[in-house]
């Protein structure tokens, strides 16, 4: 069953009231919009949208999975994320070792998820937000210590979680998102 | 019946035009862009002689960003986000081509459920490029009501695509071999409720936009392009179809599941900005029904990573589990540096604005040899040139808008 | 030193001109301020957002727009270089100064103590004085020597060319129906409004207004996707301010003008004697009447696009014009068979 092309034709305009009878079917619908509004603005501050868990938003480390095999690194296409190198000790030789862990630049992140995707073991995942907002370039910067843990969320502690659910009548529809189900 | 282009007669074009004399000096030369509310990124040069566009001089060029020579530094896979960003609100459209020819060249083939699934995201994206141009078009003429009204629905389809893909514009979802996630449990149920809800309000706006009395006056016999004069010019998408050519690259080579879903394409034959606005708004209705069916089809077959077995057979057990619970494809390591055979291919595919096309070279590198982009704004731009002259200088956001040109994508 | 004060003070309360202050200027302001944030909120309602909102979300936003006076107000004035110095400053102010012109000639009550001029010719003064402030615009649409700018300015004298007569036809209507030109004796003669009785003027008088305050069929010379701006494109700070509130002030120079001919002015209340009476109480529901009149005005913002300067022209000669002749004609047969 491939497509098939259809030839139409522009609806026929003829008729002394077919003018009046647009003009009238526009009002209509703009007075109807007037007195129904129909809003989805979300109010941003005070409000948010509480993302799913499967939004691609900041992406935050989990050194104790990390195998250091810079997979993500390689296949980062914005070249946000790199590898450095630091002195770790081995906790059951007690030698000193050289080991590589990623870190991230947020100035250049894309946010596309290659790297969590790519990551052999896991060791990365994204949190479902994105919004926060740097007091400076060198801020978004992570090292080590940032990347291990998951980015505080300021937006989240002033406003109202919402949701936006798709709805037949209004589009979308925005209802209060239940508090608590935090992974 | 003659207008002068650059001192040739419009009408050896076999266009026919309102009445202008030749004048050769006291022309009054207007710069339409690159800062202005009505160009978008580019400059339109424009000579009128008193309210008649004499000459048009579409000035491409201003938000170049070297793409192809870009992608020829960087893994063929990290090419994907790049070439999204020419148009992002057409992310999947745009680049799911660049990966049938990478397919191509790795003689591949996506197992059908990939196929559906970049089928349902394209038409997802193909219905928001459309209300976007549409919002465009409507504030160009000075519709204000269209404008909010579009970008607003258009939200439905980035919530959508965002549930599908993880993120809103930029989706990054086809790779070489498949696509990236599966649908969540309840995106069938969300999506058949958006469907719904367009075809109804696809209703208000036929009546509050285009068959608004002051709009379609407004476009009728605006900036009409003869099927002869479109073929020559080499148009493509809504504004080939308008003008009453029976082309689209879903039609001429299926890709995706293209030759299993039923859909029509919708052909006009005025060839006026109008004719070219029905083609969209028909457009978004095909595009509804191909979402349900590729909805159905997701729904009626069993779950199994849409991903070719060569990165999925040989798969550690966390991939399957990290599938199962988030429907999520994990990329293989070796996607990121991934060697292909030497070889050259050509894809092409139907973005919301026309028919895209790649031609990928490769000389056995990870990095491509060459990638050639033909983008449907590109070759739409010389309606600009040729159609432009003989209207008057209020048509200009109207055939502006009616063929959606989108600088981003053009300039590339 | 008192004859001074006495000489202010007769020019104070010279009738034209505290009229002109008291409802022209101080009328207008707070009726404009209202509207166009009626305007921006009904447009927003229509097209599902919210409107200015932020600035105070109790009273819906509606001191936005006197935070944005307060923003014009302070904003820089930049001259161009290029500029005709002297006629880019002076035209918007004396625009904005001649569209509330013809609120000085029309008479706000039946009582004759607070008539500003006596009314023997007033509906031809007033529509004499609406015909003044356009010139301006082009002048500053000349004088800021910017393409786009003479290009509105242009497009701002063709629309002038075609409602000016559809304006004046019919709104003269009525003193056809009446057989005068005193718009006391109009207003008087109203027993059922004149808009039930010919309502084709009145939707030919709707329509020219439309067309000359820039509303939104026919926002022709300032479409920002053409011409920027059209004759403001160069102005900053509060003579763009200016510029943008004349359109409106003279939206409700005119809104007063056909609510005295076609919705019966200070129709159910009867002027008595006293200041308050005789002058407030039926001033007030003209300012009224005017205002729910500009709030239909601006709902086509959010209905319509706009039409290309020679549809609108043409739409004005071929449609409207007549429209208006018909509603003349109506006027002499009723007037012939006594109705009004």
């Amino acid at each position: 069953m491939p497509a098939r092309p259809v030839v139409k034709r522009l609806p026929a305009r003829r008729g002394l009231f077919a003018g009046f009878k647009g003009n009238v079917d526009a009002i209509t619908i703009g007075l109807k919009y007037l007195v129904d509004p129909k809003r989805i603005t979300l109010i941003y501050p005070n409000e948010y949208i509480k993302l799913d868990p499967g939004y691609r938003g900041f992406i935050v480390l989990e050194p104790k999975k990390c195998i250091n095999c810079s997979s993500c690194a390689r296949i980062c296409p914005a070249a946000a994320m790199r590898m450095i190198r630091r002195m770790e000790e081995d906790p059951k030789t007690g030698k000193k070792k050289m080991k590589l862990w990623p870190v991230i630049n947020y100035q250049r992140c894309i946010f596309c998820g290659y790297c969590v995707d790519v990551c052999p073991t896991e060791a990365l995942y994204t949190v479902p937000y994105h919004d926060i907002v740097y007091e400076n370039m060198a801020e978004m910067d992570w090292g080590l210590e940032t990347f291990v843990k998951p980015p505080e969320y300021p937006t989240a502690k002033e406003g109202i979680p919402v949701k936006y659910i798709v709805d037949e009548e209004k589009g979308l529809v925005k209802v209060r998102a239940e508090e608590g189900e935090e992974e | 019946m003659s207008v002068w282009v650059y001192g040739e007669q419009k009408s050896e074009l076999g266009l026919e035009g309102t009445i202008t004399r030749k004048i050769e000096e006291d022309l009054y030369e207007v710069f339409i862009g690159p800062q202005h509310p009505g160009s978008g990124h580019m400059r339109i040069i424009i000579r009128i002689d008193g309210d008649i566009i004499v000459e048009a001089d579409p000035d491409m060029g201003y938000v170049h960003r070297t793409m192809e020579k870009l992608a020829e530094g960087r893994e063929w896979i990290k090419n994907v986000p790049l070439f999204e960003r020419m148009a992002i609100q057409d992310a999947c459209n745009v680049t799911v081509s660049y990966i049938i020819a990478l397919e191509r060249i790795l003689d591949i083939e996506p197992p059908p459920r990939a196929k559906y699934l970049r089928t349902l995201l394209c038409e997802i994206n193909r219905i928001a490029a459309h209300l976007y141009g549409f919002g465009i078009f409507g504030v160009f003429i000075g519709h204000s009501t269209m404008y909010m009204w579009s970008f607003a629905d258009r939200e439905v389809m980035v919530e959508l695509a965002e549930r599908l893909t993880g993120a809103r514009l930029t989706h990054s979802y086809p790779i070489p071999g498949g696509a990236r996630k599966d649908i969540p449990q309840d995106f069938p149920q969300a999506a058949r409720k958006a469907v719904r809800y367009f075809r109804r309000r696809l209703e208000e706006y036929r009546k509050i936009f285009l068959d608004n009395p002051v709009t379609r006056k407004r476009l009728e016999g605006v900036g009409i392009i003869p099927k002869k004069i479109a073929a020559e010019l080499g148009v493509v998408g809504p504004v080939a179809r308008a003008s009453g050519i029976k082309y689209d690259a879903r039609l001429a080579e299926p890709y995706d599941a293209y030759d299993e879903v039923e859909f029509e394409v919708p052909v006009f034959e005025e060839g006026d900005a109008l004719a070219r606005a029905w083609v969209k708004f028909e457009e978004i209705k095909q595009s509804l029904r191909i979402i349900e069916q590729a909805v159905d089809w997701l729904e009626r077959h069993p779950r199994e990573a849409p991903i070719h077995d060569r990165f999925w057979a040989k798969s550690p057990p966390l991939w399957k589990k990290v599938f199962e619970a988030e429907g999520r494809v994990k990329l293989l390591p070796l996607m990121a540096n991934m060697k292909l055979p030497p070889g050259r291919a050509m894809a092409r595919s139907e973005t919301a604005r026309g028919e895209i096309i790649y031609y990928v070279e490769s000389d056995g590198k990870s990095t491509p040899y060459r990638v050639r982009i033909v983008s449907p704004s590109a070759r739409n731009a010389i309606v600009f040139k040729y159609i432009a002259p003989g209207y008057k200088v209020m048509d200009l956001p109207t055939i502006y808008g009616s063929i959606d040109y989108f600088p981003p994508e053009a300039d590339r | 030193m008192a004859g001074i004060i006495d000489l202010i003070l007769s020019i104070i309360f010279y009738p034209p001109i505290y009229q002109l202050v008291l409802v022209g200027l101080t009328g207008s302001l707070v009726v404009v301020i209202f509207i166009i944030w009626f305007e921006r909120k009904a447009t927003a309602r229509v097209q599902r957002r919210l409107g200015p909102y932020h600035i105070a979300p109790r009273l819906a936003g509606l001191p936005q727009l006197v935070a944005d006076l307060i923003r014009y107000a302070f904003q820089e004035v930049i001259i161009p270089r290029t500029a005709d110095r002297e006629l880019f400053v002076l035209a918007p102010i004396v625009a904005t100064v001649l569209s509330i012109l013809p609120i000085a000639v029309v008479p706000l009550t039946s009582n004759p103590a607070y008539w500003p001029i006596p009314m023997d010719y007033s509906i031809l003064v007033a529509l004499a004085l609406t015909t003044v402030s356009p010139i301006f615009l082009i002048v500053a649409g000349w004088a800021s020597n910017n393409k786009f700018s003479i290009i509105g300015g242009v497009r701002e004298a063709f629309v002038i060319t075609a409602y000016e007569m559809i304006a004046i036809m019919s709104i003269l209507s009525a003193s056809a129906a009446v057989l005068t030109f005193n718009l006391v004796e109009i207003v008087e003669a109203q027993r059922i409004w004149y808009i039930l009785l010919n309502p084709i003027a009145f939707l030919a008088a709707f329509l020219s207004v439309l067309m000359a305050t820039s509303g939104f069929p026919f926002e022709i010379p300032e479409s920002e996707n053409e011409v920027v701006a059209g004759p403001f494109t160069e102005y900053s700070g509060l003579l763009y301010g200016l510029n943008m509130g004349a359109a409106y002030m003279k939206r409700f120079a005119f809104s007063i003008l056909m609510v005295l001919v076609f919705l019966g002015g200070w129709s159910p209340y009867t002027p008595g004697e006293g200041i308050l009476s005789g002058y407030l109480i039926p001033s007030l529901i003209v300012v009224a009447k005017a205002a729910i009149l500009m709030m239909i005005f601006s709902l086509t913002r959010s209905i319509y696009g706009r039409f290309r300067l020679d549809q609108a022209l043409e739409g004005a000669w071929r449609l409207v014009f007549p429209m208006a002749v018909l509603g003349f004609g109506l006027a002499l047969l009723e007037a012939y068979l006594g109705v009004m």
